[in-house]
This record gives structure tokens, sequence and C-alpha cells, in this order.
């Protein structure tokens, strides 16, 4: 088969609807009778719940319903756990508390809900939502990851003795053996903070019970719509045909718009079933700062065991991980912290005691990086530590440790996110690195360049790491492509897409398989009436696990396309060729059959049945990858920090990106460039700021600065591939790849072009403010 | 947040103390107090209209007073919460004479809000409050130039306390003064977010327009 | 219930004439009133630029505005660039420079750029990084967006 789209820099298909405002979102939705709910939602992060009077909010016009957590009766329930909690092994503590609908007893996080005013209007329920008098008893909160532990310190789940959420150590090898061994140990503590995911859209839903049809229909801006009819149905009590949730154009999802589930979507849907009428709740960008899922904060205590040569024997780390009020995601973000804490290295021994801790903030869940980047910023800033203490160039100490092309697949010996083995498939890690060295001029910057400019006076520092990503994970996805008698193709697939281009790249893939025009095929993603098996878009898996069931679900419409065509055009399927739409013989292309007519031959009419066989030209398949197939990249970077105001110009910024074959090289760049973006966001721009309360100081785009155009450098974007032995595209995830080196890049740049302050960054994110303080107190203690 | 400030009275410290005792006055030295009522010896209730930045909204609150050792010092406990949020605060406030027909008065304090107008008024909070406390120790000592005046002349001088406008506009002053960009904000993006936020933030939550 | 008033706007070139509370923001009056979904909201406070539509050819943010204060003025909004068979030479660039990934803010920065290209037929790349400063984007890193901006100048020039 000749490649013909797949691996195209093709514009997007789905771009008309989108450009011009047509493209349907949730909020978009408008349905005759419509209510809209608005939440009361707690000021404190920790408190117990006294009273609550709602009775001015019920009587104010224009409110249809206010309920609280008592009128749930029997249907209030903690939701159940997103990911199933790790397997009862020895050595595993896990304490599965899950979130509530709304406060019953005992406030946990800031944002919380504690009602629901259903209205005529969004702006009555907001009215309403004043109305009710809450009557709350603080409590002293939990906000400190370190002091949490304490003995002594508050409890956010009485019933616990601690607030410990989860325990786990893995090792491989014999690291203290190891350490014994090394010519040098590096130490250090090392702390990321937390940010939000930012999505432009925030979330929403509109819930409908259609009493006479018994049908409830969701539109959520969730990245998992099957999972969340599945858990919905059964919550209520429904059949899952009954349940059909259509998660449409979603505004960005970057990790939290999965969650099973939100309060929201539980009460919206309890609500409907109650009252018959559709209901609407948009959430404001204030709501979003506490009531969306947010990632990042752990403290490491982390070591490096080297020769003096530079050859890493061993890496450990001892961590803390907050999970925020509950820990519906069970241990999948700190995990895969632990898979990237070797980096992309060769490393024979390793140790990590991981302590999850509850505390009293937003839940916990992965955000675009998902652990990845704490792994990788600890990997990279201890070698470079070491580096520097060994005298030993920083790439070439990379170069040594790099796990080399011929051991793969490279076995860690520790398990993954998937409490299954985590194995490295495919790669070459040298080749990346060496080209983005090449391609920032690595030599010569610091041979010429960086002297040359120092001379000036400039403060001009480079960067360059090498990470991986482990993508693609299971358990599996479905597509069902079928061609229709117009000679056009339908394809539906369960995930659900924000913005990836899945309409445009999995349409090349049919395309090739059906020597049809991706144009010509009909996406449909995200609606659980056209296809309802599957997981949902995260993980970096898109374009590896729903990719490759397209292929798969294609590839047979292709077989059963030949096989109809070899008996109508009586030529052996082997001499058959399709393109341009039809099936011809390869010799003789004048004797060929539309694919549309094929098509309605297909569907044969009364008489013409065969026993056995199956009407149309269409399949459904599935694919589940043996394990997640673990892509590469280098990042490079040129930045100058202006030392009085600790502004910061990045010169040069260059990524190398081995995400095996490339489905469509313009999405692909688009996605590393907007996880680069998160990346910078995260190293210098943004943090949430919670206070010793636990109130969030800085819960608005005015204050929680989202980069624009005029932070955000030009990117420059170049390709390794490496195909992935694991699926038959070859392909590899790539959502998460541009943000995971960034914070590593980062301080390893701004300590280069502060080198004469010996300033030494152990801490994401860094801002103007905090590298002024950093400073300031590195030459108080010189 | 720590408060703490001083400032001087044109005025002996007894009369100081009198009109910092009477809540009366109190209430129209604050504009935005809509009430204030006393409940008990040394206990307070009121409702207060308050604008900070992008959050307004009405405080329903309880001022207690205790320790006190007139004319010389008390300790002041508020409390109060309202659709933007809640506040308390805990401040002791020390009247002292360095000269004769002057009176000193120093405050010191720890404030806790939380709510709206700590999400997203933050970095508003610290300047506003010394703002409003310096603007109403100032209508306060104009009160006290108008009692003392009435007290010499033996007449009934009214004092006209300033307008909710006037004091707003103060506030926006004096913040604005802060505001000037130090070196270390982001360019054009804290710029964009300055006047985002001083022009209209406030019309973000749509039922508070509705309140105001 | 709270008084309404009637107002009289003209968007995209057709007069509507409706009676409005005086506190429903610009941003709803467009979008649940008259079903003009284009614009989006992003932030609610003027932030984020996903709102902007042009104000008397002005770019505004409609979220911080009320439909009264549009009485008797002109508003246009991204319906009244292109369709999806006839694009405006604008999202025609977006398209071809993959300018737009959940095209959530796109309409946004469409509604910023209508006037910048006028003004500026030919700008430089930090011209248009500047111009386009107050509209977030979470998605594409800003990158196409500057190439399509680029590219859109081109056509609009030709």
């Amino acid at each position: 088969m000749t490649q013909k789209h797949v691996g195209r820099r093709m514009t997007r298909t789905e771009d008309p609807r989108l450009l011009t405002g047509q493209a349907l979102f949730v909020d978009d939705v408008q349905m005759p009778g419509m209510l809209h709910a608005a939440f009361l939602r707690s000021d404190y992060a920790h408190a117990r719940l006294v009273s609550i009077d709602v009775s001015a909010a019920r009587e104010r016009p224009g409110v249809v319903a206010v309920f609280t957590a008592e009128d749930m009766g029997d249907d209030w329930k903690h939701g159940p756990p997103l990911v199933s909690p790790p397997p009862t092994v020895e050595d595993i503590v896990f304490h599965s508390r899950t979130h509530v609908p709304l406060v019953k007893d005992k406030v946990r996080h800031a944002g919380e809900p504690l009602a629901i005013v259903i209205a005529e209007s969004r702006y009555i329920a907001e009215d309403a939502v004043e109305d009710i008098w809450v009557e709350l008893e603080p409590l002293e909160a939990v906000v400190d990851l370190e002091k949490a532990l304490d003995p002594g310190a508050p409890l956010v789940h009485d019933d616990l003795e601690s607030n410990l959420a989860a325990h786990l150590v893995q090792e491989k090898g014999d690291y203290e053996a190891a350490k014994a061994q090394a010519d040098l140990v590096v130490k250090r503590r090392i702390y990321i903070d937390r940010g939000a995911a930012g999505a432009m859209e925030n979330r929403g839903i509109v819930a409908h019970w259609d009493v006479r049809a018994q049908q409830l229909t969701l539109w959520d801006t969730t990245q998992a719509p099957i999972p969340i009819r599945n858990g919905l149905a059964a919550m209520f009590g429904l059949s899952s045909h009954q349940v059909r949730v259509i998660a449409p154009f979603v505004g960005g999802g970057f990790g939290p718009k999965i969650m099973m589930y939100y309060p929201e979507e539980v009460l919206l849907t309890w609500a409907t079933l109650k009252m018959g009428r559709p209901i609407k709740w948009i959430e404001d960008r204030r709501e979003n700062f506490f009531a969306t899922t947010q990632e990042r904060t752990q403290v490491h205590y982390g070591e490096m065991a080297l020769t003096k040569e530079g050859r890493i024997l061993g890496v450990r780390h001892d961590f803390l991980h907050d999970t925020g009020a509950y820990d519906p995601y069970g241990l999948t973000v700190p995990l895969n912290t632990q898979s990237h804490a070797m980096g992309a290295y060769d490393v024979p021994n390793y140790s990590s005691e991981l302590k999850v801790v509850f505390t009293n903030k937003t839940i916990v869940t992965p955000v675009r990086g998902a652990g990845r980047p704490q792994g990788i910023f600890l990997a990279e800033r201890l070698l470079d530590i070491a580096a520097r203490e060994l005298g030993i160039d920083r790439l070439e100490i990379r170069k040594k440790n790099l796990i080399p092309p011929d051991a793969f697949p490279y076995e860690h010996k520790i398990i993954d996110q998937a409490f299954a083995p985590l194995v490295f498939d495919s790669g070459n890690y040298l080749a990346t690195l060496e080209r983005a060295a090449a391609a920032i001029g690595y030599e010569k910057f610091i041979a010429e360049e960086q002297p040359r400019l120092r001379a000036e006076g400039k403060h001009v520092g480079l960067g360059i790491v090498s990470f991986v990503e482990t993508t693609g994970v299971g358990p599996y996805e479905g597509a069902r492509v079928t061609v229709e008698t117009d000679g056009r193709v339908s394809v539906a697939t369960g995930v659900g897409t924000q913005g990836q281009g899945h309409f445009t790249s999995f349409a090349q893939i049919v395309a090739d398989q059906l020597g049809i025009s991706p144009r010509d095929v009909r996406m449909v993603t995200g609606d659980t009436a056209e296809f309802h098996w599957g997981t949902g878009t995260f993980a970096s898996r898109g374009s590896v696990v729903a990719a490759n069931a397209i292929n798969a679900a294609a590839l047979s419409v292709r077989n059963k396309v030949l096989k109809l065509a070899s008996k109508i055009l009586e030529t052996p399927e082997e001499e058959l060729e399709l393109a341009d739409g039809q099936v011809r013989v390869a010799d003789l292309p004048h004797r060929a059959i539309e694919l549309g007519e094929l098509a309605a031959m297909a569907n044969p009419l009364r008489g013409a049945v065969e026993p056995g066989t199956e009407p149309g030209l269409e399949s459904t398949d599935y694919f589940g990858p043996k394990y997640g197939a673990t892509a590469n990249g280098a990042h490079a970077m040129i930045l100058e920090v202006d030392p009085e105001t600790m502004m910061i110009e990045i010169k040069r910024y260059v990524t190398v990106e081995d995400c095996g074959t490339v489905l469509n090289p313009l999405i692909l760049e688009g996605q590393i460039h907007g996880g680069v973006a998160l990346g910078i966001a995260n190293s210098y721009y943004e943090q949430l700021v919670f206070d010793e309360n636990g109130q969030l100081l800085n819960a608005s785009l005015a204050d929680y600065l989202i980069p624009s155009a005029t932070e955000i450098p030009p990117i420059e974007v170049l390709h390794e591939e490496t195909r992935s032995p694991l699926n038959p595209l070859g392909s590899k995830g790539a959502g998460e790849a541009g943000t995971i080196p960034v914070p590593s890049l980062f301080a390893q740049a701004l300590e280069d072009a502060l080198q004469d302050y010996g300033l030494e960054i152990l801490e994401m994110p860094m801002s103007p403010n905090r590298l002024f303080e950093l400073l300031h107190e590195e030459s108080k203690t010189p | 947040m720590k408060l703490e400030g001083e400032y001087i009275f044109d005025g002996p410290r007894e009369e100081v103390w009198e009109i910092l005792r009477d809540p009366e006055v109190l209430a129209k030295a604050l504009p935005g107090t809509q009430s204030l009522e006393k409940v008990a010896e040394n206990e307070y209730t009121g409702q207060m209209h308050v604008r900070i930045g992008p959050v307004s909204g009405v405080f329903t609150g309880k001022l207690v007073v205790s320790d006190e050792l007139p004319p010389e010092s008390y300790t002041l406990t508020v409390e109060g919460r309202g659709a933007p949020g809640f506040g308390k605060g805990t401040g002791h406030v020390q009247l002292s004479e360095p000269e004769e027909g002057k009176t000193l008065l120093q405050y010191e304090g720890d404030m806790q809000v939380g709510g709206r107008i700590a999400n997203v008024g933050q970095r508003l909070i610290d300047t506003a409050s010394r703002s409003m406390i310096g603007q109403g120790l100032d209508s306060l000592n104009n009160a006290l130039q108008a009692r003392l005046v009435g007290e010499v002349e033996g007449i009934e001088v009214e004092y006209v306390p300033p307008s909710e406008a006037k004091f707003a506009a103060g506030v926006a002053r004096d913040m604005a003064k802060e505001m000037l960009p130090p070196p270390q904000t982001l360019g054009i993006m804290a710029v964009v977010a300055l006047v985002a936020l001083l022009l209209g933030y406030w019309l973000g939550s749509r039922s508070q327009v509705d309140s105001d | 219930m709270n008084i309404e008033y009637p107002i009289s706007v003209t968007v995209n070139g057709t007069r509507y004439d409706r009676d409005v509370e005086p506190r429903l923001l610009l941003s709803d009056f467009l979008r649940h009133d008259l079903g003009l979904t284009g614009t989006h909201v992003g932030c609610e406070h003027g932030v984020c630029g996903a709102c902007t539509v042009l104000f008397n050819g002005q770019p505004v943010r409609s979220c911080l505005m009320f439909a009264v204060q549009a009485d008797g003025q002109e508003v246009t909004t991204v319906e009244a660039l292109g369709t999806p068979d006839d694009l405006h030479p604008i999202q025609e660039a977006f398209l071809e420079a993959h300018g737009a990934q959940c095209g959530y803010c796109t309409p946004g920065f469409f509604m910023t750029l209508v006037p910048f290209l006028e003004e500026n037929p030919d700008p430089t790349e930090e011209e248009i990084r500047e111009a386009i400063a107050g509209n977030l984007c979470r998605c594409t890193g800003y990158q196409h967006i500057v190439d399509a901006v680029k590219l859109a100048a081109a056509k609009l020039g030709s």
C-alpha cells in the first residue's frame, strides 16, 4: 500500500466550522424550557458545616429549586474512584477517599459545593446563591505538604490516623550498594508547585431527562464521554442505552476535563431526572480555579550516585505528592513521576519512597505532563549539579548516560501508572540530543558566542536537556468505519476531541486504507450514541490507541471491499487497487467500480443474501497495546536575563521530538508548540498561590498569568522518527512532550545565564520575583 | 495579613478617645457603613458596604471592644462575612500624647480574609485597607475638629462626613499610586491585566452588578 | 424581576429590537438572546479576549459591556466574517497555517485582527505579537497564529 496521506502536512477538516463560529460547544446548546444552575461554594478550605438555610433563596422569584446534601437523600454518595486503586500488594498503602456531590458534614477545600440553585436564568440563580445563609465552623487548614504529616496536624479525613493517602516504595537493583561504590553523591531538596490547566473554555454541562422518551442526554465538556455514560447509568439505575453523553467541540482539555465524576455532572443529572427539564451549568473562571482539578505539587529529597567519569550508578528520591482533598485519580500522577525520575538514562539502581498526602486544596488529577515534568526535573537537575561538581560538560554527561539504541526494549523493573512493568519500547535517544545540540549550535555558543555576549555585559545562558514521555497507554479504543452509498466514509470513535485535530489525522489513516480523499471522511468523536466502547482522550494516547483502532477498522473494511469487488470485477483480490474512490484492476484502470456503488451492492435485496453474509462495507475494530509506547526528545534554548528586572527574553527555542510515525506534521507541530507554551508558563509565569488558610490568592486571569504571544517565543520543531514496534502504525504519543522537559531546561538555562551568581535552581515555577529573591539570598551568603 | 500604622489627631487624648468610642461617629466616618448598633456593652453589630477593586458587597459583622484602658488603649475584634467572602481580625489601638493638644494613635493588628475578596482582590487588599483606615481616621479627625469648635463656641457644628463616592475615589487614587508598575512586573501582560481589573472586573460576577 | 429596557442594536448589519435587563452583559445578549454563539466567553473579566467583538468598528470585550450600552450602536461578530464555504481571508489564513486548535479563543483573535490588519497591512512579527497580546490561547503557543496573521496580511494585501 502506498502511503499517501499519513505523514502529510494536511490542513484540518474541522477548521471551517471552528473558524466561522459554527462549531458546537456545550454553552451553545439551547433547549426550550432550559433552566440554569449556579452553586454555593465554600469560602473556607476546611470547616464543619453547622447549618444551611436555603429558604430565602427558594422564595426568590424565578428560582425553581434549591438543593442541599440533605435533599439528595439516599442518592447522596461518594464518587467512585476514577482509576482503579492499586492492587492489594504488600508495601502499598492506599486510602481511597473520593469526593461528594454536595458537602454534608465537612468542607475539605475552598470551592467545594454546598448547594445548587436552579432558576429560570443564570442571573437569577446567582442572585439566589447570595440568599443562602450558611453557618460554617472554620477548622485549621492543612496546606503545607510537609507539615501535613506532622503528628498532631489537623486531619483532612477524620477517620484516618494521619493525612497520608498512600505509601509506596519502588526499588530497582540495590541503590545503597551502588551509593557505597560511588565517587560522588549529590543530594538536593527539590520543590515543584501547583498550576492550573487553564483551558480557555471552562467546564460546562447541559443535562436533559426526556421523560417521554425515557432518555437522558448530557452535553459535557468531558475528555471521557463513554466512562461518564457508563458511570451515570449505573449510578442512577438506568440502562446504558438510555444515557447518551456528547462531548461536542471542547475548548481545550489538558487533563482536568477527565474526572469521574465532577460533582456538577452528578448533580445536574440527578436534578434533571427529578425535574424533567433541561438544565445548564457553565463554570465561570473563578469557579474553575477551585472546582476544576489541578496538579504538580511535590517535594523531593533526591540523590544521584555517580562515578567520577560521570556514569550514573543510581538515583534515589523520597517524595511527597499533594493529592488535594481527595484522591479519585489514585496513584497515576506520582507513578508517572517515578517512571520519569531516571529520565532518558540507563540507571541501574533506583529507590523511591512515595508518600501521597491529603491537603485542604482542590483535588489533584493529571494536567498535561501529569507527574512527568517533576520526574524529569529531578533527573535533569541532579545530573546538571553532578556535571558541575565533576567538571564534566553537561552535554557530555548526558551522552554518557542515555539509554543506547540497542538496549530496547529497555526494562526498568519498576511499575508504571498502570501497575504494569515499565518498559521503554524503542528510540534513538542519542540522535535526538545530538540533533538538538547541533540545531542550537551548542559548541559554538559555549566557545564563542557566550563569552562574547558576556563580555558585552549580557547575561545569556543556554539549556539543553533530554527527556522521555510514556504515552499511549491502554486499555483500548475502538472505531467503526462505514462506506456510505455516496462513496464517502463515516468513522465513529469513542475518544473526544479538544483541539488535537483528530478529525483530520484519523481521516488521513482511513483515506490511505480506502483510497479516498481525507475530505470525504465524516468523523464523529465523543458521542456515545455513535460509538460506546472505549475510555477517553488522555495520556497522549489518541494518536496511538484510537488511531490504531481506526486503522484496524479501516483495514477490515478494505478487506471487505476487495472481497466484494473481486467477485464483481471477476478479478483476484491481489490484482485490485483502491484509489480515487474506486476499486479497479491495477493494470486495467477502466475496469473499476465506485466505492459508493459497491456499498450499495453490499446491502443486498431480498433473495440475494447468501447464508453468513454481513451487510454493508462496515467494520468495528479495537486496539489495545501490550504496554504504552515511550516517546523521547530533547529541548534546547538560549535565553537572556536582565539582572535588574529579572525579565527574560528567550532568544531561541529548539525541540527535537521522536514520537514514532508522524501522522500529520502540521498538527504535531501545533501540539509541540502548545506543550512548550504550557511548560514555559509552568516555569516562569503561572503558580497557584495559597495562603496558610488554604485561600487561593490569585483566582483570576488578571492575577494568574497565562502567557500571551509576547512571552512565548518562536519554537523550532525538528523530528526524529523511530517507529514503535507496539502498534501497526508505529506511532507514539506527543501531546505532553512539549511540556515535560521545560522546567528542567529553564533551570539550567537560568543558572547558565546567571553563572556569576553561583545560583542553584531547585524549585519551579520561577518568576521574576522569585528569581530576584534567590539572587538576593545568594548575595547575602557569599 | 498584618496591619499597622499611626495617625496624629489634632486634639487632646480624652476627646479622641470619646470620639473613637462613639458608634454614631464611627459609622459616619467610615462611608459604606449602613448600620452600627450596640448590642451589649462593648459589642456592636453592623453592616458595611465594601468595595475592594473588583469585589464589592455588603458585609454583616460584629465588633467587640475589649481590654479597655481609657483613655490609653483597647483591643478590637472584628468579624464580618457576606457574599464577597469573610474577614476577621484583631487589632490593638494605643493612644498617647506626644505633645499638648495632639494625640498619637498607633494601631497594629492581624487580619484574615477569605472567599472572593481574597481570591480576586488579593493584591489590592493591603493598599485598600490602609487607604480606608487612613481616610477613616482623617474623617474622624474632621469630626473631632467639628466637635472641638462646637465646644469652644458653645454651638453644635454639624460634621459632614465624606460621601461614599468621594471615599471610593480616594481609595482608588491610593491604589493607583501603588500600581505604577515595578520593574519586576510582567510587561504588557501585567498592564493589560491591570487595566482590565481596574476598568471592569467588578462586572465579572453577574449578580454583583445587581447588588450594587 | 428586574425592569427591562428596550434597546435597538445593529449586529452584523441586522437590526434587533429587544427588551433587556440593564445588567445583561453584551456577551450574553449576543450569545443567548440573539443566538450568535460564535462569540465565546473565557473569563468574564476582560483578560482572555475570547469574547472580543467590534463595537462601531473597534474591538471591545463583550463580557465587560452591558447590552444596554449597545443601544443604537453597531456590533460585529465572527458570524459576519465568512462561512465554511466562503471563508474570510483571515479565516483562510488560519486554516492554512493551523492557527486554531480547539478553536475556542479563535473568534476573539479574528475580531482583534480585523481592525489591526486594516490599520497595519504589513505588520512585523513583533507588531503582530503585541497586537494579539490581549488574546489568550492555551493550545497553540501562538506560533501558528503569528504565521497565520502574516499569511492573512499577504492575502489581504494582494
